[in-house]
């Protein structure tokens, strides 16, 4: 009678309870997951574990019996689910190993090697055909997870033919098996944190786009698509399946097939429109294939879905346990998905509506991009690709003002420019050559790269200067561009060998230097000067400028037609025609390169 | 009067030991509000003159910042940050004044003014609403950004972002933590010039609207410091003083920024702050000020161009004020700063006062050499300094007796510096004060540093000492005998009114070449191998500790101490002997209090560890004695003891047995237990008699009658591991080599020794003589204890055995086979009852006891010899 008492409590049930327990607990938990901040569900997630590890340390304490397994497995199921959703892999592994070891032992024999894919074949083979099987298959589940999440994909390949086998046998078999014989039984099966099929489910998807991304980084793009549109049609969230898609359309596009890469990065989204990684990959396709109108399209499309307030959530972000996003941790694979950040977009957006004639547009956009750096809460994340610096946006932003007939406006935002960088400006600049392409900037101390900062200073000045021409107002013109060449008449050019001098015509200047950038800004100075001279009538002024801004430019077609407009008006009229020839030509050639 | 700082206490607040900065702030015009290092904030109001409330917070408060255009107040604490308005505060306070007669509103703030959750929060700053907190975690400075609430009733605060440094050395800062206050990462935020109205006018309005750790910097520096796109763009710049010296800085709103380090003061940031420094000019300020705890200071300005194609650039000077620095605050000109036992002030504008070049450096650094003594001492707190219409500045500084005063500065003039101090007009009286104010001051220095060489050579012999037992400890293989500093004991039955007990005599011999000093203490833990049924299963022991003055080398330190009462049973008891120094002796109550990290404040250092077994507590009867009745025997136990030795072993025998049993008819009969020990006498000879040749060189070879009487005479009065029986020094050896004894719970025990001839059937003649130790009892605990003990002691001469070439003899193979197969068999045994017990099934608990006994039994009957 008093035997029954204590029977009751015997320790296995107490020990099935207490798993049980907890496994309700986190249920509940996640089922009220959306009221809990992700701190205080970490907490909770750090407790289970901690609680899940104690219990099975306690039944690990007692010899390995084949009664207990099913417990035993049980518990190291959900410590290891726990630990992996925390990326404690290598907590996870070593209870995997114990268990592992010790399921061995069940089955008769001792553990020989530590080696992980050793050990899992012995094991597998050992207790082939045993009650033991689907203990030890749910292990490997777990095993496959931490390969996955580690990026291991060189072990799950490996493995694939038993991991293809655990697909088959597990959703039916083992499951069933363990409920009919829970049903035998008086007393009732522990349960688990995360049903093993949903979990198996989860990591053949993912597996399937982990491989893809990898492959297609190595460059084996058919190899890749041909595995991504078989998982295209597994079970799976619908965000899941979405990547897949995405993948494959990213293969397409490697594999130079455009138009059908369009078509899976529309099923993408169609599939889940929060896989804006898709809407990005196609703008950079319509990019590619000059069309601009769908490039200008799908970057509206991007900027209003980042805009949007649950695009700052990632998308992979999942209440579960287990969520794809720990499972999805490669390199390559985040490479892909990256987007722009919406101040980039928006940006980009401007940028190609204003090159593309659609200025008021891009107008509008660019006066969006200024107000939100001014306002006073919007976010301040590590962008990526960089924007460009701030004074250069500013500049951009003053040059599509005055394309969209807003000189006030343009002449505000150059004030702005100059009065910040002005007081900065060295007194004398000297520019070396320098062999290589990439020059090594010149920095000064407090980081800022003091020839861009002239640069920046002469193109606002420049601004200014057409934006008085558009006014009208030819002498605040020749003002202004007075100011813009004297400043840069303060950078020095050092040839190797030589003393600093005053850049001159006659120097062979390569593409996107700074010193051809600087002579650029000379010659366009100098026309501008030259054109507001001829305007107020004082010609000789006006034909020395624009001879000089033709030396410092060649390629300036408006110099030389303003040139030979000069020479024509002060009677020098076959150099006027010699000159307008030469530069019809030159722009008849320029236009057919 | 020209040249004197009046000092007015406006209000005294306890002041306990902290582990954190305490902090001044005034706010919301007239409120002053204080933390120190507590979990409250005192707010005072300075027109009233009196408290107005006290903020109880959850956690120790680290930090506060109020928002003065919604009235609100920010407490960061350990929890997180907590919210509380002011109206709703005075409202409070106005009511619990009404309903009860205490004068003092103590408002209890709980969770629902937790805005924002996060832990460990240091620092606080609220620009506009954003508002920053600043928190440690292992491995980095965490910088988070929370967006507030347009409306105060919302409680929605949302993270923009957050920012990480690394920490430059997680090591050297953990030292630090350890050994001196906790000091807050300081956080200002810096403005571009242009934004907003400066915040140095002389207007009182513009003054209230600007909190105190926000500047306006001029333009011209913001753009060198922070970069010509922040200044685009007009962000306000965060920066940040850590307590490991560097300077951050974060430009809020450019897109991509992180935290940069600006500059490195490699001494933890006490202030940072700006100032204008020209008299007259612009109303921005021209130069940003850090001061670091050791007294390094950092002025950055402009520097003029020098050399032509040069243009202008942020010069960084850095001099050295005599530190310690506490804290500090600067207004238009100066930089006030205190060291605890004066407050002093540097005029920032002297350097910058019109000569430009070079030299302006040089001059800065030199303005830092003379900074002005106010003759103010202990303050550990100031607040931002105010300025009167009349010119007065006046200064909130807190005094480390938790005193709040106001200290208002003399006018400055320009014609009249502080230094000089205008010799006519000074009084007598004053230059008396002065004179006494310096004795004093240096009569304590005096007396301070004299202790402080005291405690240096103590603290040297301390250190000293400490090496020496570190350094015996850590050779494992010292023998006993030759440590420098040990103990050793003797243990002694004494009967005190009716009741035996035995006391523990503890000897500390010191024969190293220091002198223990005062601090230090012997401890002597006793702690019983196993436990007492009657002490709930814990395993306790006992502490007793004994301080002692002087030891001198040589000298020998007796202590006595009881260890055990009549009929406890739980022997053997382990004695861990350790010496410990207590740091209090060399320091005193408070100032160890201030030192955080020394919980105890305490050095223990291990002597030895001795061991008092059965042996050892045997109360030997005398071997005349033995056969007559137990009344008469020398040892005085009365009937009454016999009666309860007999009822007490009859109880453990009951238990051990089990009702379950069933007959009762051996009931009366006692069960004797025994175990025996056999041990080689080839062993003991050499063992023995090497040991006795010491005392008597000629003594031919022991009979093996003899051997048998000095194994048991050796084993009962050997002083094994420092204890020793102290009662039989004066007894005649032992005759016979059967000893009566009664252990320490009253029962009788027999010792026997007997030479017996070993040998396998097979081969008689490799027969081995052996003595056999047999322990004989009625009661189980005994022969336990004996065994036990019998066995260490032969242990103990198994490692004084010479070595010897191997034995030719054949080890008894057999046996030992037969040996390993039934321990095998015992360890399936134990191991199938241990899980039939953990699962409930099976045999009851009794059933299980008695199955335990009988594998105990069996284990004890080891046929097995010791050669």
């Amino acid at each position: 009678m008093s035997n029954k008492i204590y029977h009751t409590l015997s320790l296995f049930d107490k020990w099935v309870q207490e798993n049980n327990n907890l496994v309700n607990k986190w249920k509940q938990q996640e089922g009220g997951g959306d009221t809990l901040s992700r701190d205080q569900s970490q907490t909770h997630l750090k407790w289970c574990t901690s609680e899940f590890e104690t219990l099975l340390r306690k039944i690990q304490g007692v010899p390995p019996l084949a009664d207990h397994t099913q417990l035993e497995v049980s518990v190291v199921y959900n410590a290891c689910v726990c630990f992996t959703a925390q990326s404690q892999f290598t907590e996870a592994e070593l209870l995997l190993k114990q268990a592992t070891e010790r399921a061995l032992q069940m089955a008769g024999n001792f553990p020989v090697a530590s080696d992980p894919p050793v050990l899992w074949r012995t094991v597998l083979k050992s207790v082939e055909n045993t009650a033991l099987n689907s203990c030890v298959l749910y292990l490997l589940c777990l095993q496959w997870a931490i390969w996955l999440a580690t990026c291991q994909l060189k072990m799950i390949e490996e493995f694939q033919e038993e991991l293809t086998s655990l697909v088959e046998t597990l959703p039916d078999g083992v499951w069933d098996d363990r409920r009919s014989k829970a049903r035998g039984k008086s007393f009732d099966i522990s349960l688990l944190v995360m049903e093993p099929r949903r979990l198996v489910e989860l990591l053949q998807i993912c597996t399937s786009i982990a491989q893809g991304a990898e492959r297609l980084s190595e460059g084996h793009s058919s190899e890749a698509l041909s595995g991504l549109q078989i998982a295209s049609s597994l079970p799976a969230p619908r965000i899941l399946v979405a990547y897949t898609h995405f993948l494959s359309g990213s293969c397409l596009a490697h594999m130079s097939r455009p138009q059908m890469a369009l078509q899976c990065y529309r099923k993408a989204l169609e599939t889940d429109f929060r896989c804006v990684c898709a809407l990005y990959q196609s703008m950079l396709i319509y990019r590619q294939l000059g069309n601009t109108q769908a490039e200008i399209q799908a970057l509206h499309l991007l900027h209003s879905t980042r805009m949007l307030p649950s695009a700052t959530e990632p998308a992979l972000a999942c209440t579960h346990l287990l969520s794809p996003s720990s499972l999805l941790r490669s390199q390559s694979l985040s490479s892909l998905l990256s987007v722009p950040s919406a101040l980039s977009v928006l940006h980009n957006l401007a940028l190609k509506c204003v090159l593309h004639g659609r200025v008021s547009e891009g107008v509008e956009h660019y006066l969006d991009l200024l107000a939100a750096f001014h306002s006073e809460d919007h976010q301040v994340h590590a962008e990526v690709p960089p924007l460009p610096r701030l004074t250069e946006l500013y500049l951009e932003a003053g040059t599509a003002l005055l394309m969209a007939q807003r000189p006030a406006d343009c002449m505000a935002l150059c004030d702005e420019v100059i009065s910040t960088t002005l007081e900065l400006l060295p007194e004398k600049l000297i520019l070396e050559e320098l062999e290589q392409r990439n020059e090594i900037r010149d920095v000064s101390v407090e980081g800022e790269d003091r020839v861009a900062m002239l640069l920046w200073t002469g193109a606002a000045y420049l601004l200014q200067g057409h934006c008085q021409t558009h006014l009208k107002d030819w002498k605040q013109a020749v003002i202004h561009y007075t100011r813009c060449i004297n400043l840069l008449m303060k950078v020095w050019f050092k040839k190797r060998g030589f003393q600093p001098q005053i850049p001159s015509a006659d120097m062979i200047v390569k593409e996107g230097t700074y010193l051809s950038v600087l002579q650029k800004l000379k010659g366009l100075s100098l026309a501008g000067r030259g054109i507001s001279f001829t305007q107020t009538d004082q010609l000789k002024e006006a034909l020395r400028d624009l001879q000089l801004s033709l030396q410092a430019f060649p390629e300036c077609v408006g110099a030389g037609l303003w040139c030979g407009e000069v020479l024509w008006r002060l009677g020098r009229r076959r150099m006027a025609a010699a000159h307008w020839e030469k530069t019809w030509t030159f722009s008849a050639q320029s236009s057919l390169e | 009067m020209e040249g004197r700082c009046a000092v007015e206490t406006l209000a005294e607040f306890g002041f306990s030991g902290t582990s954190c900065t305490p902090k001044v702030k005034s706010g919301f015009g007239i409120y002053v509000f204080l933390c120190m290092g507590s979990d409250e904030v005192y707010v005072f109001n300075t027109q009233e003159r009196k408290l107005t409330a006290v903020l109880q917070f959850p956690g120790l408060v680290t930090d506060l910042v109020e928002s003065p255009d919604k009235q609100l107040l920010y407490v960061s604490c350990r929890s997180g940050v907590y919210c509380v308005s002011l109206s709703f505060l005075l409202s409070r306070a106005q009511s619990s004044l009404a309903n009860t007669s205490s004068c003092l509103a103590e408002l209890k703030v709980s969770s629902e003014f937790l805005v924002v959750g996060e832990e460990g929060v240091l620092s606080l700053l609220l620009i506009d609403s954003v508002l920053l907190m600043l928190s440690q975690t292992d491995v980095s400075w965490v910088l988070s950004l929370y967006k507030t609430p347009k409306q105060t009733q919302s409680s929605s605060y949302e993270m923009l972002s957050s920012f990480t440094l690394p920490l430059v050395s997680a090591f050297v800062h953990e030292d630090e933590l350890k050994t001196r206050m906790r000091r807050r990462p300081v956080l200002i935020c810096v403005f571009h010039g242009q934004t907003a109205s400066p915040p140095f006018s002389s207007t009182s309005s513009a003054e209230a609207a600007s909190p105190v750790s926000h500047f306006h910097l001029k333009p011209v520096l913001f753009k060198r410091l922070f970069g010509i796109d922040t200044a685009l763009i007009k962000s306000p710049v965060i920066l940040c003083g850590l307590p490991d010296g560097r300077l951050c800085f974060l430009p809020l709103r450019l897109p991509g920024s992180r935290l940069r380090v600006l500059h490195s003061l490699e001494q933890p940031v006490v202030f940072i702050g700006a100032s204008v420094v020209m008299k007259t000019g612009p109303e921005h300020a021209q130069c940003l000020v850090a001061v670091g705890e050791l007294g390094r200071v950092l002025l950055i300005k402009m520097d003029k161009g020098g050399s032509e194609g040069e243009c202008s650039r942020a010069g960084f000077t850095e001099g050295c004020v005599p530190g310690p620095v506490v804290c500090g605050c600067v207004d238009k000109r100066h930089l006030y700063y205190s060291t605890g036992s004066d407050l002093l002030a540097l005029d920032l504008s002297k350097g910058s006062s019109g000569i430009e070049g070079q030299e302006c450096g040089e001059e800065t650094s030199a303005a830092l050499q003379s900074p002005t003594s106010l003759n103010v001492c202990r303050v550990i707190s100031l607040a931002q300094p105010t300025c009167s219409p009349a010119g007065e500045v006046q200064l909130l500084g807190l005094s480390i007796r938790g005193q709040l005063q106001r200290i208002t500065l003399p006018v400055w003039r320009k014609d009249a510096r502080m230094s000089k101090l205008p010799q006519g007009r000074c009084s007598a009286r004053d230059l008396l004060s002065a004179i006494g104010d310096v004795y004093e001051r240096a009569s304590v220095l005096k007396t301070s540093i004299k202790s402080k060489n005291q405690t240096l050579r103590h603290l040297n012999q301390v250190l000293n000492i400490s090496f020496l037992l570190l350094a015996s400890t850590r050779e494992e293989h010292f023998p006993i005998q030759e440590k420098p500093i040990r103990c050793h004991a003797m243990t002694k039955w004494s009967r005190l009114l009716q009741k035996d007990s035995l006391n523990l005599t503890c000897v500390l011999d010191n024969s190293s070449p220091y002198v223990l000093e005062r601090g230090w203490t012997l401890t002597i833990a006793a702690f019983p191998l196993s436990c007492s049924p009657s002490a709930g299963g814990e395993s306790s022991s006992t502490n007793f500790s004994f301080q002692f003055c002087n030891l001198h080398p040589g000298e020998t330190l007796e202590v006595s101490l009881p260890l055990a009462a009549a009929g406890d049973t739980y022997f053997p008891v382990t004695i861990n002997c350790s010496l410990t120094f207590s740091v209090t002796s060399l320091l005193g109550e408070e100032e160890v209090a201030s030192f955080t990290g020394l919980q105890s404040g305490c050095i223990s250092l291990p002597l030895n560890t001795l061991t008092v077994d059965w042996l050892h507590v045997l109360q030997v009867k005398s071997s005349t004695a033995s056969h007559k009745n137990t009344t008469s025997q020398p040892n005085n136990i009365t009937t009454a003891d016999t009666i309860q030795a007999f009822v007490r072993s009859h109880r453990i025998w009951c238990s051990g047995r089990g009702d379950g049993g069933g007959g009762g008819a051996s009931a009366l009969k006692q069960e004797q237990y025994s175990a025996c020990v056999r041990v080689s006498s080839e062993l003991l000879r050499d063992t023995l008699v090497l040991k006795s040749s010491d005392l008597d060189p000629q003594e031919p070879m022991l009979a093996p009658h003899n051997l048998c009487i000095s194994l048991l005479d050796w084993m009962l009065s050997d002083s094994l591991g420092g204890v020793k029986m102290g009662h039989r020094g004066d007894e005649i050896a032992l005759s016979s080599p059967v000893v009566h004894a009664q252990g320490p719970n009253g029962d009788t025990v027999k010792l026997t020794a007997k030479e017996v001839n070993i040998g396998e059937e097979s081969m008689a003649k490799e027969s081995l003589s052996a003595i056999e130790v047999r322990v004989e009892s009625s009661s189980v605990a005994a022969v336990c204890g004996l065994h036990h003990a019998v066995l260490h002691r032969v242990q103990t001469l198994l490692q004084r055995a010479p070595k010897r070439p191997a034995s030719t003899k054949t080890v008894q193979s057999l046996g030992l086979r037969q040996a390993l197969q039934r321990a095998e068999c015992l360890l399936q045994q134990i191991q199938q009852s241990r899980i039939s017990a953990a699962f409930g099934v099976g045999e009851s608990t009794r059933q299980m006891t008695h199955s335990f006994l009988s594998v105990y039994r069996e284990l004890r009957e080891n046929p097995l010899l010791i050669i």
